[in-house]
């Protein structure tokens, strides 16, 4: 693997988005922790989820930064803004005193952009900010993260967001799935809390995550209640339902209409590490996109996972081996985080029947196909969670591949980045550095709308950028001449960018191309000629290779 | 209590309790005079029953039950009930319904609970035991019906706590503590307002700040009196170790009193008042011979030191302080020298038990008996007030024989200075005392009506000694405002909002207002309200009765003030300055002075033709009017506190020379024009002129001839881009200001309109009227061209259509005149220097409590964020990150940790409000 800053020493990673987040970091922690033994690694939390990184894993040091408290203050104006600004001067006092030699910015934010900045940390991955304040993202594979998230490049990725942290991170050597330490006391809580239950079934034990972070990513309580009743009445199934005590209301539902003395509810009654030692107790855990779901990956217990509504199996799935996964196949997901819905008709495409019978299915043991009669490939993908073999999670589908028309576009960026960017021999590689070439665009061009356009925009970009050397070297140039190069260079970027939007398949090569010419450094015309000569060359060859890649899939 | 004030009644109630004043009459004038301020300003909803604490022998009572329907007076001491009830049926008033009640001292028993509209009491409270205070108060909450008012006379300074038995003692009591004190008891402090008293420079000098005290009943209050005399007395309640005795204070008054009889030729009264000495004292075991004897000594001595001073060579100890003088301030020496008197006052010097003291007239100079030990308690007391005790520079106006600065050198660290207003009071205090150390010490000394030393650090404080103000009043007022001036020039950054009218032509003026202040760099709104004026102008269409148009249009005004309010609690202001018809009412203009903001009327209107100041003025603390005499006169009595004179001006920006193209001059030029509206005697002097080559442009000008070939495009509005080019292309301008009474010319025309100095700040000729007030702004005949009469104006037009050179001469003058003196931002700059001069206290205060100036201080650890708000303070930003973060622009070089910070905040507060407004979902 490729790897920036291999060598690490006194290690900060700044996590300060959501529980789900804190536990998909652990890979990389291990990671680091695997590649440099003797490495001390910090993690900066948002303060709520403090408590959870101490049943984590390879975490040497715990700092927390209270939001709540910064917002507070800052909503209260006058003297709260100085309480505010005190609070993070002291903070970032602290954290400077720390000497660290790497950060990793795991959160893509503006404020944790310039926190990094303020740090002043040598050697850093992710996201950070330059002198001027604005947002830089140094690493190819932060860069690819952005591409990847972007609402019209998400369905072309299938390569999980840990890997992509974890390679921004520089780290190869990792567990292959999240971790949690299952605390002595929190297994005796665990245990005692079953005992508790009352259970009359004998059958499997499995937990039920019904709240999710976003009303549209949870399933409707109805078709948790049917789903469920399928599992007490038919497989004899003791249920557990699990959940925060802000869920209560979505909970109860599901109680009353089950009626069952085999349904308990957990709801409340666990803190993290105590969820972390339940869901270690059972065989399944049924669950949408959620931070539990994390947990139960991280405890060794499988899930069962929906991915409803903005939520990307591909994406953020569960990161270990042999989980379900569920993907609605519909016009208008996966649709966009930030927006609500009124209609989420994705979830009326799994059946509680469905997820009854994957549940069971995965208690007996691993799941690898299941019929379309089961799972309609044209209204849900089903699909396994499985790591490749350069470590990298992927999903395979199960049910059939027939319906996904992005597949093929998918496997094809899967093996460019994975070649270009982490270095990998992946099948069919082309090789690198080589100049473009009329007969390979011939070549790439076959079944990718626009690819040709973009390659023709990078090689004139290249052209552009020789010319523009020769006329910045070129002290008897004319300053209109270099202008009259900028507007080209301009219209060609923009050319580039908008090509992206029209084709979507090649969205993801233009939008590593923006990002790429946006954190450019320096000021030295020369040297900002070369890097960009480098970027056009870089597009070219993704171009080339995807294009390779997409024919051979 | 009772037994003393009997005993006082008895002997002489008119010098015990209404301040010596020699005939009946006089005492019920006075009486009048004092309830008028007790209720001056206080909205009576109820008229029926009024109640007086400590009503004396009722001089308030008969002024109240004029205005009242019943009143009650109490009073603890049966005797001076009595002699209430004597001399109100003196009055032989059968109407007078008037009951008087004795009672405990400390309670209103008999008075049934909320029954009273207005409870008061004057120069009685602060006699009275701390814990007889308080108890009234819960039994003011009592009896006070639920819409009623307690106005109470107390005393504001530093808190005072004599004896319990001292009922003469004046106590005072700090602002804080009064307004928990009320609070407590079941009140709302609603008003603290300066009253006038007797005595008011005795009271200045002992740092009694008298003052009413406004209260409406709240919520239900403590009961426990323990708690509220906790409070009115946060450093204790164990009383003051006085120097003398309450007896002894008491003869001591007596004894002062029957000297003067004495001097005054009432030898009965002066006997009578010794014999009370003598009965009193005994009954206190003091000696009255010892009395007498020291009334002897000190005539004696009086003698004596006079007497000394003559002898023992004045001029030994004037030579030696001469010395120090010239070598420190030599301007003084030479004026001294030179005997140039500043005023011509007789200063005569006095012996007293502790030094000489000056006397000017009836007013002693410093303290006529103990001038070292009243030096050292003014210079205590100064030194604790709060608004002295910090800051690094006193400025004493005063100088007197220096008893008083002597205290204030010798100890402490602050500089001090002094102004003196008469050089003969310094001559004749280097005369009689070695004021060597003194001159030594002083920072600076000036001899001036109005000046000020040089050195004053803008946080320097300047005091008045009451004295001063009694015999160079307007010298020291003079002085103090300029000093105020000054520093809040230099150190104020009020806010300031501007409210236009509707429409008219004081429309524009708002706006040069508002530019004005811009420039001047200050914090300012410019609230342009004609938006409004479409809704106030559909009431004429919607409603066609009179009355219920105005009441509409009251209700209309209401409505946009309460608008404003709203404005003004999200934005809080320091100042309201509102332009002539601002459309606010009186209501919201109180609520507004209640909340500390300084109200300003800008009254450019003739006050003759507009009379609705006569309603409006006593909302306004200040008041500016393009008249004198009479008008400013006539407003002060409607009730404004401050009123001046301000002529409008001009604004250089829209009011000046424009180069127009051959087509906008044959649209907009002529000879000669007129730009206004057609007032009765601008249509009757412009009908003469039909024949000439003459354009008139603007509102209500008749169709009929001659005016329908005289009046341009239709008589419509025109913009003062519009205007201006008129004026450009004229060559004679001319400017009658308006009158709907008189023909031609107002012979008793004053104010000048803005027009005049619009033209003159365009550089342009023109032809104005003349009127009593413009020789002040300009130079008739040199920069601008008058006339007086009709017919003057006729031959004045032909002479100077002929003389374009001489034309051309006066508007340049004119224009010269006009950007050097007649500006808006002069006039903005006169105003705020007015307001400042007086209110600078007050704005200070409001500057103090400005949240920058906490966050400032709280800012200290990182100088260069504490930079960053002091430079948001001073730009009048509100206090919020927003203001902190405005000019940190990215991309324009490297920022620097604070702004790194700073930005990280911004960016935290929109991530949170993002991810509060679109769920939790986002990962980015």
């Amino acid at each position: 693997m490729k790897k920036r800053h291999p060598h690490k020493n006194k290690v900060l990673l700044v996590n300060i988005t959501r529980l789900g987040d804190m536990l998909q970091a652990t890979p990389t922690i291990a990671g680091i922790k695997r590649e440099n033994p003797d490495c001390h690694t910090t993690v900066l939390v948002e303060k709520q989820f403090a408590d959870i990184c101490h049943v984590l894993p390879n975490i040497d040091r715990v700092v927390s930064i209270d939001l709540n408290y910064t917002c507070r203050s800052l909503a209260a104006e006058q003297s709260g803004i100085i309480d505010a600004y005190k609070y993070v001067s002291e903070l970032v006092d602290g954290l400077q005193e720390e000497s660290f030699d790497y950060c990793l910015n795991m959160s893509s934010s503006a404020y944790t952009a310039l926190l990094l900045k303020l740090l002043n940390i040598p050697k850093t991955g992710g996201w950070t900010a330059d002198e001027e304040g604005y947002r830089v993202i140094e690493s190819d594979w932060a860069r690819l993260f952005a591409t990847s998230v972007h609402y019209q490049n998400r369905q072309y990725n299938s390569l999980n967001l840990v890997d992509v942290f974890r390679c921004s991170a520089d780290v190869e050597d990792h567990p292959h799935k999240l971790q949690v330490n299952i605390l002595p006391e929190a297994k005796r809580y665990a245990e005692d809390l079953i005992r508790s239950a009352g259970f009359t079934n004998f059958g499997p034990l499995i937990a039920v995550q019904a709240g999710a972070s976003q009303a549209k990513r949870q399933w409707s309580p109805a078709l948790f209640v049917e789903m469920v009743k399928i599992l007490d009445r038919e497989y004899n199934a003791r249920i557990i339902l699990t959940g925060s005590p802000k869920e209560i209301s979505i909970v109860q539902p599901i109680l009353d209409g089950c009626n069952s003395p085999n349904v308990f509810s957990a709801v409340g009654k666990t803190s993290i590490p105590q969820l972390a030692a339940l869901l270690k107790e059972c065989q399944v855990l049924v669950t949408g996109d959620t931070g539990p779901m994390h947990i139960s990956v991280a405890a060794g217990t499988p899930v069962v996972a929906m991915f409803l509504a903005s939520a990307y199996g591909f994406e953020t799935g569960p990161y270990s081996e042999g989980n379900i996964v569920l993907q609605p196949v519909i016009g208008c997901g996966p649709c966009n985080p930030n927006k609500s819905c009124s209609r989420p008709d994705c979830h009326d495409t799994i059946s509680p029947r469905l997820m009854a019978d994957l549940t069971m299915a995965r208690v007996a043991g691993e799941v690898t196909s299941i019929s379309r009669e089961q799972a309609d490939p044209r209204s849900v993908m089903v699909y396994r969670s499985v790591f490749d073999q350069y470590g990298f999670c992927d999903l395979k589908p199960i049910n059939s591949s027939d319906g996904d028309s992005f597949a093929r576009y998918r496997d094809a960026y899967r093996k460019l980045w994975l070649n270009d960017l982490g270095g990998y021999e992946v099948h069919g590689d082309v090789g690198s550095r080589k100049r473009l070439s009329r007969s390979s665009l011939a070549m790439a061009d076959e079944g990718v709308d626009g690819l040709r356009e973009i390659a023709d925009c990078a090689q004139r970009g290249q052209e552009l950028m020789r010319q523009l050397k020769e006329q910045i070297l070129d002290t008897r140039a004319p300053g209109s001449i270099l202008q009259r190069t900028n507007l080209e260079i301009v219209k060609l970027d923009r050319d580039i960018e908008e090509l992206g939007y029209h084709y979507e398949p090649i969205g993801a090569l233009a939008k590593m191309f923006m990002f790429a010419k946006e954190n450019l450094a320096g000021s030295d015309p020369l040297s900002l000629a070369s890097q960009m000569d480098s970027v056009y060359h870089n597009l070219g060859r993704w171009c080339q290779k995807f294009g390779h890649f997409y024919r051979e899939s | 209590m009772r037994q003393d004030w009997d005993r006082r009644v008895e002997h002489d109630y008119r010098f015990w309790i209404a301040n010596e004043i020699s005939s009946q009459s006089l005492i019920w004038e006075e009486g009048e005079r004092d309830f008028s301020q007790i209720i001056s300003g206080i909205n009576l909803t109820n008229r029926d029953v009024a109640l007086e604490i400590g009503c004396g022998v009722g001089r308030m009572l008969p002024a109240a039950n004029e205005i009242f329907r019943s009143v009650i007076g109490v009073d603890v001491s049966p005797r001076a009930i009595s002699k209430a009830k004597e001399l109100c049926e003196s009055l032989n008033q059968d109407s007078l319904q008037i009951d008087l009640i004795n009672t405990t001292g400390s309670d209103l028993q008999g008075v049934p609970s909320k029954s009273i509209d207005l409870v008061w009491s004057f120069a009685a409270l602060p006699h009275m035991p701390t814990r007889i205070f308080a108890a009234y108060l819960t039994e003011i909450k009592r009896v006070l019906r639920e819409t009623g008012v307690a106005r109470l006379q107390v005393f504001v300074g530093q808190q005072d706590n004599p004896a319990e038995s001292d009922t003469l003692r004046m106590r005072a009591y700090t602002e804080s503590a009064i307004k928990k004190a009320v609070t407590l008891a079941g009140l709302k402090l609603t008003a603290i307002t300066q009253v006038s008293m007797p005595l008011q420079e005795l009271l200045e000098e002992l740092y009694l700040q008298p003052v009413l005290i406004t209260l409406e009943p709240d919520q239900a209050g403590s009961k426990d009196l323990d708690e509220i005399v906790a409070v009115l007395l946060p450093q204790g309640a164990e009383p003051e170790e006085a120097d003398i005795s309450c007896t002894e204070f008491e003869a001591w008054i007596a004894l002062h009193y029957a000297d003067r009889l004495y001097q005054d030729g009432e030898y009965d009264r002066a006997k009578s008042a010794l014999e009370y000495v003598a009965q009193h004292c005994r009954a206190a075991e003091v000696d009255v011979r010892e009395a007498l004897k020291k009334l002897s000594q000190l005539a004696a001595e009086r003698q004596v030191s006079a007497h000394m001073a003559e002898t023992q060579g004045k001029t030994e100890i004037y030579d030696a302080n001469c010395e120090v003088l010239k070598r420190r301030f030599p301007e003084i020496f030479n004026q001294l020298s030179a005997e140039l008197a500043t005023q011509n006052l007789q200063v005569e010097v006095k012996a007293s038990v502790e030094g000489p003291v000056l006397w000017v007239g009836q007013t002693c100079l410093d303290h006529p008996e103990k001038p070292v030990l009243a030096g050292d308690t003014w210079a205590k007391r100064a030194r604790n007030d709060s608004r002295l005790a910090k800051c690094p520079h006193i400025v004493v106006v005063g100088f007197a024989a220096g008893y008083h600065l002597e205290s204030l050198v010798n100890n402490g660290t602050q500089v001090i200075s002094c102004v003196e207003t008469s050089l003969e009071v310094l001559r004749k205090a280097l005369e009689v005392r070695d004021l060597r150390p003194l001159l030594e010490k002083l920072a600076s000394l000036t001899i001036s009506e109005n000046g000020l030393p040089d050195n004053l650090e803008p946080d320097a404080e300047i005091i008045v000694r009451p004295q001063n103000l009694v015999i160079a009043g307007e010298a020291a007022q003079t002085i103090s405002r300029n000093f105020n001036s000054r520093r809040g020039s230099a150190n104020l950054r009020p806010k300031i909002a501007v409210l236009g009218p509707l429409h008219g032509g004081t429309l524009p003026i708002g706006h040069y207002t508002t530019s004005a202040l811009n420039k001047l760099g200050k914090a300012v709104r410019g609230l342009d309200m004609s938006g409004f004026n479409g809704g106030f102008e559909m009431i004429n269409s919607l409603t066609k009765n009179d009355i219920r148009q105005q009441v509409c249009r009251q209700t209309y005004v209401e409505m946009v003030s309460s608008i404003l309010l709203e404005s003004f609690t999200e934005k809080p202001i320091d100042i309201l300055i509102c332009m002539a018809q601002a459309p606010i009412s009186g209501r919201a203009l109180s609520e507004l002075r209640r909340k500390g903001v300084i109200t300003v009327l800008w009254f450019v209107e003739d006050y003759l033709r507009f009379t609705y100041w006569k309603d409006y003025a006593k909302y306004f603390d200040y008041v500016f009017t393009i008249q004198k005499g009479e008008c400013i006169d006539a407003i002060r009595k409607a009730g404004a506190a401050n009123v001046h004179y301000l002529p409008t001006a001009c604004d250089p920006v829209i009011h000046a020379p424009v180069s127009l193209t051959p087509e906008e001059r044959a649209r907009w030029g002529s000879p000669i024009s007129f730009v206004g509206a057609g007032y009765h005697n601008r249509r009757q002097t412009f009908a003469s002129l039909a024949h000439l080559p003459f354009k008139i442009w603007g509102t209500e000008w008749p169709a009929c001839k001659p005016f329908d070939r005289l009046i341009q495009e239709a008589g419509r509005r025109l913009t003062p881009e519009e205007y201006i080019k008129i004026f450009n292309s004229t060559d004679i301008n001319l400017n009658l200001h308006s009158s709907n009474e008189r023909d031609g010319v107002d012979p008793t025309g004053d104010f000048i309109n803005p027009r005049t100095f619009e033209l003159a700040a365009c550089g342009v000729f023109q032809l104005v009227d003349e009127r009593s007030l413009l020789a002040e702004v300009f130079e008739a005949g040199k920069e601008v061209a008058t006339f007086s009469t009709v017919a003057e104006l006729k031959d004045k037009i032909s002479y100077y259509m002929e003389h374009p050179e001489e034309r051309e001469i006066i508007a340049r003058a004119g224009r010269a005149r006009a950007l050097k003196d007649h500006t808006y931002e002069k006039r903005l700059e006169q105003m705020l220097e007015i307001i400042y001069g007086a209110s600078y206290q007050q704005l200070r205060q409001r500057a103090s409590e400005n949240p920058w100036v906490e966050m400032i201080r709280k800012a200290e650890f990182d100088p260069e964020l504490r930079e960053r708000c002091e430079r948001a303070f001073a730009r009048g930003d509100e206090p919020q990150l927003d203001g902190l973060v405005a000019d940190i622009a990215l991309g324009q070089g490297q920022l620097t940790e604070t702004e790194q910070k700073l930005l990280f905040l911004f960016h935290v507060r929109k991530q949170i409000i993002r991810m509060e407004h679109e769920g939790a979902g986002v990962r980015n």
